[in-house]
């Protein structure tokens, strides 16, 4: 599948990588494909979400009151509150006596090593999902190779963190697919 | 609240997506406070034996899933 992603496809991946090793994350998630999707300004999938306001900036503030919320998004802290669960009371309280950031947890290092030198982090199922459907999006829109769009409608169509904060600034799928064919038809 | 506010409130609890979500999260906010709280007995040099019988669990459990950090 990968041969068939495009340079700056490719380079997603790559940020996505370096994403979860900045983060101390032991796999690749969703969350770390978003930033990387937005690294380059210039690019396709960027510039579809720069109009509705998300940036590298916003996502960045967005993702970080996710990690510290033990990775979830304003909607589940949300449906816990309906439950009458104050997350943000329970952070600051396990802060208080663990220290910031307690609950944002690397996750369990999974990392593999090959000979000592290959530094390998696989990818959670998500995350695999999201590249398995970009393929899917890119036959779909009858597209030859997978770009950074396609990982941009395959992320959407994976519910989780990464598409919930999108989805609370505006973009969902079926507007993203939709901006998707203008763009096309204005060729 | 307002007569609207409590009806939309009423329906969202109807909603299977919000509780399962609610479910769903809480069980992601209870894996972080398990680690948090087992960091913090292994730092105190809690032996798993002791973590493991107060989170009600076996301690082969509680080493496969947090041992090895």
């Amino acid at each position: 599948m990968f041969e068939r992603f495009t340079r700056t496809a490719r380079a997603v991946v790559v940020g996505a990588q370096r994403e979860a090793e900045r983060e101390g994350a032991g796999e690749i998630s969703p969350v770390h494909l978003l930033p990387a999707l937005l690294a380059d300004p210039t690019d396709v999938a960027a510039a579809v979400l720069a109009e509705h306001g998300v940036t590298a900036d916003t996502v960045a503030e967005d993702l970080r009151r996710t990690r510290r919320r033990a990775g979830l998004s304003d909607e589940d802290a949300a449906a816990l509150e309906r439950l009458g669960i104050d997350v943000e009371n329970i952070v600051e309280r396990v802060e208080q006596t663990h220290g910031e950031y307690a609950l944002a947890g690397g996750g369990r290092p999974k990392r593999r090593r090959l000979f000592g030198v290959l530094d390998h982090r696989p990818f959670t199922s998500q995350a695999k999902q999201v590249l398995e459907q970009s393929l899917r999006e890119a036959i779909d829109l009858g597209d030859r190779h997978i770009g950074t769009e396609h990982l941009m409608l395959g992320l959407l169509q994976q519910p989780g963190p990464a598409s919930d904060l999108l989805a609370a600034r505006g973009v969902d799928y079926p507007t993203a697919r939709r901006d998707m064919t203008r763009r096309a038809a204005a060729g | 609240m307002t007569k609207a506010t409590e009806l939309a409130a009423s329906a969202s609890d109807h909603d299977p997506r919000v509780g399962l979500r609610a479910v769903a999260a809480l069980r992601r906010l209870l894996e972080q406070l398990e680690a948090v709280q087992v960091r913090n007995a292994r730092s105190q040099r809690w032996a798993w034996q002791e973590i493991a019988e107060e989170l009600g669990v076996s301690r082969q459990a509680v080493h496969k899933k947090h041992g090895r950090r």
